[in-house]
């Protein structure tokens, strides 16, 4: 059965596989952060329903620059902390506000990330969510992306740092797609409802 | 002053605004209040009206003031000017500093700061309207306002108000509670799964055994606020409410109309009738 768990709330008294958003204590299982959590799971994990993007390897992500010096550029990724990306990795060159998406190669003990594969993404639009939330737009098997690319025509690409880039076909649709997920994330059956309206608005 | 001597508790039974000895005063809290901020809560309790904001964790700002191993978290407790009967200089003073360094000591016992190094996460707490107990409330929300900001926590702290006043240890005091001539104030917060203290002042004289039964009276009211802070950050998320729902209310809104349909054709039926009457 799934339920929405406070931090600090107990999940299971016995011993489950661990997985993410919890701790240990006296050998009692309990939440790490506000979220979702099925009861008869046979791993102890929590998803998060609030909560900023913490960069972990192998992520791909939108992000904007914010700095530009002589040695490379500063990439804001939507979390604590900037990312930095040296020149020679560029082949073109880069300005303040440009957006670009990139792999996260390593995170750092101050997690700040290594970013690789750098490419810049032309004319386009950058659509916000929450980060914890951003997986929801994939869906399982990238179902709920198919059903955005089919309902606006838009090209889509969606970075794991809450960020959502696209360009052509019906943006504003897509915008309130986005913020529709955005509200609703937490609710079951969302792939209908969104092609419902995507259906309705078109 | 002569009539407050003359309340007794003891003989009373019964507290001025009349609640029982163990009662705390009316809690409401709400999350999601503050859209620009990454979490935030507003509490009601009794005359206590706060809103408490989270922002971050972010970039710890003066860069002196980073640690590379933890999170600092900072709190700016500050009371409006007209939150209290004489208005109050804005701007902080010795007693805001002091409680924004003991919220701030007890927050960091429930985050996980070792998680974000390098990093402050804000928390500001402003006091619209007070009535004794203001730092209770205060710690109450900044822990409901960084759950609702996502941060990882070991647990949410709850704290109270205990103490003594007119002959009688009680829980949640009141300002005239707080201003009687035997007064002993303890705000106490814990971590309500540990029992763990984080925030305990003491303002008076009791003595052992009355420190024994005032520490579980503020334990067992402190779970309670604990009950009241779970329902109000779950209560954003109702997973009953699936999104097929959707369907069944638009079903429900047809009959609704076509019964309001209905009823007008009744309505109209009756107006008709009537107007034959009166023409008769």
């Amino acid at each position: 059965m799934k339920q929405v768990v406070v931090p600090g709330e107990l999940l299971s008294e016995e011993r489950k596989k661990l997985g993410p958003n919890v701790y240990v204590l006296n050998g009692k299982i309990y939440a790490k952060v506000l979220g979702i959590t099925n009861t008869e799971s046979e791993i102890a994990e929590v998803v998060a329903l609030k909560g900023m993007y913490i960069p972990k390897r192998d992520d791909t992500i939108v992000g904007i620059v914010n700095r530009v010096v002589f040695a490379g550029y500063g990439v804001d990724v939507n979390s604590f902390a900037d990312s930095f990306i040296p020149k020679k990795a560029m082949r073109t060159d880069l300005k303040l506000g440009d957006v670009i998406i990139a792999k996260v190669e390593d995170v750092n003990e101050l997690k700040e990330a290594d970013l690789s594969f750098p490419r810049k993404m032309g004319d386009g639009e950058v659509i916000k969510i929450t980060a914890v939330r951003s997986p929801r737009l994939i869906g399982k098997n990238g179902s709920m992306l198919d059903v955005l690319t089919n309902g606006t025509n838009c090209e889509i690409f969606i970075g794991k740092n809450g960020r959502v880039w696209a360009r052509d076909g019906n943006i504003n649709l897509l915008k309130k797609a986005v913020h529709f997920i955005d509200e609703n994330s937490y609710k079951s059956n969302l792939t209908n409802a969104v092609e419902e309206l995507l259906k309705e608005k078109k | 002053m002569k009539q407050e001597t003359m309340i007794d508790y003891k003989k009373d039974k019964k507290r001025i605004d009349g609640r029982k000895m163990d009662e705390s005063r009316p809690l409401k809290i709400e999350v999601g209040v503050i859209p620009n901020a990454n979490g935030s809560a507003y509490l009601e309790w009794g005359q206590n009206k706060v809103y408490a904001a989270v922002y971050g964790p972010r970039e710890a700002l003066p860069k002196h003031s980073a640690d590379p191993l933890k999170t600092v978290i900072k709190v700016e407790y500050r009371m409006t000017s007209f939150s209290v009967p004489q208005r109050k200089r804005p701007g902080p003073n010795r007693r805001d500093q002091e409680i924004s360094k003991v919220l701030g000591e007890a927050l960091t016992k429930a985050v996980f700061v070792e998680q974000f190094p390098n990093t402050e996460i804000g928390v500001y707490v402003e006091v619209i309207d007070s009535n004794a107990g203001s730092r209770v409330a205060c710690l109450t929300a900044a822990s409901c306002a960084l759950a609702d900001a996502g941060i990882p926590m070991r647990d949410l702290v709850s704290a109270i108000g205990v103490g003594k006043a007119f002959g009688e240890l009680v829980v949640d005091l009141d300002k005239a509670e707080e201003d009687a001539p035997d007064a002993v104030d303890i705000p106490i917060g814990i971590l309500p799964n540990s029992e763990e203290i984080v925030l305990l002042q003491l303002d008076g004289l009791l003595t052992d055994k009355e420190w024994e039964i005032v520490s579980k009276l503020g334990i067992n009211a402190c779970k309670k606020v604990y009950e009241v802070q779970k329902e109000a950050l779950k209560r954003k998320f109702d997973l009953s409410e699936a999104m097929e729902k959707k369907d069944s209310k638009n079903v429900s809104k047809e009959n609704i109309s076509k019964e309001n349909i209905d009823k007008k054709n009744v309505e109209k039926k009756e107006v008709k009738s009537v107007k034959k009457k009166v023409k008769k």
